[in-house]
């Protein structure tokens, strides 16, 4: 894996020469970080940043591996053939009703391709399958898994639970690296996760210009892939170089023409498809994502660790569906969309299973829904002719919709 | 069919998870039951949920649709598995019984996670006494512990018999108890459990000569895996499951402290798939493996659980370092392949039969 991530690293260096690129400076932080997890000498956390509040790893000279990203970006996930590596994870016992993701990690760990770590850092929201897999890979490293358990409802009772628990990670990270918190760095960390929170929010405050000036699903993937980088100036930079890009593509008229404006949810496939080519043939333009939305308030920095469970609490994919439901027609509704894409991987189950409140909740504000079947990472679940039938059906539902006036 | 019958003017709240303490709710003065999924095919729940979703699941929400639930009153749900928490945003919208809670079991169970399921289950029972319009007593919830801790213990009394090689009653026969203790009036079931003679009818029926079978998993709730395992010549001894031994075990420490004790004692209990730490669950099964004279351990797995298509390898792994015979069984629930995967079972008994041999 190292090599793939420098070939990555090596890759994205030459295009950041020719042209400055945010989205190429994230794929380049992204592998280059995950890379730093080889190192010999690196004091390694794994950890799914999107579920984690990683401002506390920032105050610690930790390399974070995130598993389930750095699984996904090498060559042989995006390029449709990860199965040649969680077959692995099959042989072993590994279903394939688990998710590809899960697999690919599993798959990944069977064939040695993963740093050690030093410390196995997962939670309990999102789904069930990560926290399992997590602590799967740090059994089998003989390593300690912390669960960081999120309840599904916000009281002080609940604050106080999560706040506690990132103390005692915080003293288990103390052990890993041997050094004491510094709580001055931690409270930088979170100035710089306010700062990066108030920049994402002009990327997606942008994102609302006609014609979109930036891809959605771009943005979908940064406001998952990217979560590492909370609370390191990095992600602050990156939102600035984003900015730029598309303030400039604004001024210059550049932007991509839009026929239909389209929310999509709440993933985005890595592996190679025929999605994408798909939407911009027929000018279909992803404007919002529902995994790029700032959901959390700002971070009080005189109180960090009840911040940082503040944040974790706050995450749509914790609590009722009804709180996605409220979160993505208030995005359907800021973003002026047509319609709406839910893009479906099979095994996610905790998202699958809000679908259909969502989609009921969109269609009563006139939206049309897709719900798109195929796979974030399994090329053997991907149909490129049904993908294509189904987009084409919806442009053809959204062109009827327009006509009719219905929104 | 109608699987909830209330007692006469009694209210009745259902729930769908042993980390849910039964005593809250009798101490309300309702009637508790373990919902079990209560039709044969689905019908409804395929329009909210998707085709690769737990078929218990689909099959309560498809249950409550069809209003097979009519007497209940209101459910307690736990954030048990992915699925189970999205059950409760369907059940909310589309079912609507008078009362509904999610209760917030945490994963850990260290004293920050006993404190704070503490405050979850005083929630609940806040929640409860609002339902009802009146306050629960001390001395009710005390008198509801010491009617649950009669039960269980003599439920434990009745699965453990099972260690014993002169005194083994059918597995089937067994299972059939638990599913009835957990939707039963409870001082009917325990009048019912003490007036179970030492020496079931069963005994000296020739199944102490049987290979001896642990059954392990989540949901089991009808026993056609049991019986086919009979058939095949098998006796089911013990089974981890959602309705077994670790639903049991474990008192509630009577006194002071009720709620606190209540979390202590669920929290703390054998732990099920859903909580972290293969280690504590391998233990428990390789545990049972001995206690038990296992000769050989069924996995048994409900379509797209993910908890048990992770823990499966890592117990078979573990299990065959021990030769111990294993086989993991997926199931849709209510069986309904039950005739394909008894040809499994009769081939997985042979074998054990010809390793004893």
């Amino acid at each position: 894996m190292k090599a793939y991530l420098e070939s990555i690293v090596a890759f994205t260096e030459k295009k950041l020469e020719q042209k400055p690129s945010g989205w190429h400076r994230l794929i380049n932080e992204l592998a280059s970080t995950f890379s730093d997890a080889f190192d010999e000498n690196a004091k390694v956390v794994w950890v799914s940043s999107y579920a984690f509040p990683v401002e506390l790893l920032w105050a610690f000279d930790v390399a974070p591996f995130d598993f389930e990203i750095a699984c996904n970006i090498i060559p042989p996930a995006i390029s449709g053939n990860g199965s040649s590596i969680m077959v692995t994870a099959e042989n072993q016992g590994y279903a394939r009703d688990i998710c590809s993701f899960y697999r690919l990690a599993l798959g990944a760990h069977f064939q040695e391709m993963v740093p050690k770590g030093d410390l196995f850092l997962t939670s309990s929201y999102y789904c069930n399958g990560k926290a399992k897999t997590n602590e799967l890979i740090a059994r089998a490293q003989w390593k300690e898994s912390i669960l960081f358990d999120v309840p599904n409802e916000i009281s002080r009772s609940s604050i106080e639970y999560v706040s506690s628990q990132l103390r005692g990670i915080a003293s288990r990270l103390e052990t890993v690296t041997g050094n004491r918190l510094d709580v001055d760095r931690l409270r930088e960390s979170i100035r710089w996760s306010n700062t990066a929170r108030a920049s994402f929010e002009q990327v997606n405050e942008l994102m609302k210009a006609r014609p979109s000036p930036w891809d959605g699903t771009k943005a979908c993937f940064l406001g998952i892939a990217g979560s590492l980088f909370w609370g390191s100036q990095l992600r602050h930079e990156l939102n600035v170089m984003l900015i730029h890009e598309m303030e400039s593509r604004i001024q210059a008229g550049k932007a991509f023409p839009e026929s239909h404006r389209i929310l999509w949810f709440p993933w985005v496939p890595v592996q190679q498809t025929n999605i994408f080519t798909t939407l911009k043939e027929h000018q279909a333009s992803v404007v919002t994502a529902e995994s790029a939305r700032v959901y959390w308030p700002e971070i009080d920095e005189s109180n960090p660790f009840e911040g940082l469970a503040l944040k974790a609490l706050n995450d749509p994919h914790v609590g009722s569906s009804q709180r996605r439901v409220k979160a993505i027609v208030g995005l359907a509704k800021d973003y002026e969309v047509d319609g709406a894409i839910h893009f479906s991987t099979p095994a996610c189950r905790h998202e699958n299973g809000s679908f259909s409140l969502i989609r009921d909740a969109l269609r009563d504000e006139g939206l049309p829904v897709l719900n798109l079947e195929a796979d974030m990472t399994d090329e053997r679940n991907y149909s490129a002719d049904k993908t294509m039938t189904n987009l084409l059906s919806f442009f053809e539902i959204l062109k009827n919709s327009s006509a009719r006036g219905c929104h | 069919m109608n699987q909830v019958q209330s007692q006469a003017g009694t209210g009745v709240i259902g729930w769908t998870c042993g980390y849910v303490p039964e005593e809250i709710i009798l101490a309300a003065g309702l009637q508790s039951v373990r919902i079990r999924g209560a039709v044969p095919s689905l019908k409804e729940a395929d329009a909210y949920l998707f085709p690769n979703f737990c078929p218990y699941v689909k099959n309560l929400l498809d249950s409550g649709l069809r209003g097979e639930y009519g007497n209940m009153d209101g459910i307690i749900f736990t954030n048990s598995c992915d699925a189970m928490r999205r059950l409760k945003d369907l059940w909310d919208s589309h079912v609507k019984t008078p009362f509904s809670f999610m209760l917030e079991v945490p994963k850990n169970w260290d004293e920050g996670a006993v404190t704070y399921f503490s405050e979850q289950l005083a929630a609940l029972q806040r929640q409860l006494e609002d339902f009802i319009g009146t306050k629960i007593s001390g001395d009710s919830l005390e008198e509801s512990i010491r009617i649950m801790n009669e039960q269980r213990a003599l439920m434990v009394q009745l699965l453990e018999r099972q260690k014993a090689k002169t005194a083994v009653i059918g597995g089937s026969e067994l299972l059939a108890l638990c599913l009835e203790a957990m939707s039963s009036p409870k001082e009917v079931f325990t009048k019912k459990l003490r007036e179970i003679p030492d020496q079931s009818p069963s005994v000296n029926s020739g199944l102490n000569e049987q290979p001896r079978v642990l059954v392990v998993g989540s949901v089991i709730d009808r026993l056609d895996l049991f019986e086919k395992l009979e058939a095949a010549g098998a006796s089911v001894v013990a089974f981890d499951t959602c309705a077994g031994l670790r639903h049991w075990s474990g008192l509630v420490q009577e006194g002071k402290n009720a709620i606190e004790n209540l979390a202590r004692r669920y929290l703390l209990k054998p732990p099920c798939p859903r909580m972290p730490g293969f280690a504590r669950r391998i233990d428990q099964i390789t545990q049972l493996v001995r206690d038990y004279s296992i000769d050989g351990v069924i996995y048994s797995i409900v379509k797209f659980c993910d908890y048990g298509l992770f823990e499966a390898p890592v117990v078979e792994a573990e299990l065959r370092s021990q030769r111990v015979p294993f086989m993991v069984i997926e199931n849709d629930y209510v069986f309904g392949d039950i005739g394909r995967i008894g040809v499994r079972l009769e081939a997985f008994v042979e074998m054990i039969k010809g390793d004893l041999d």
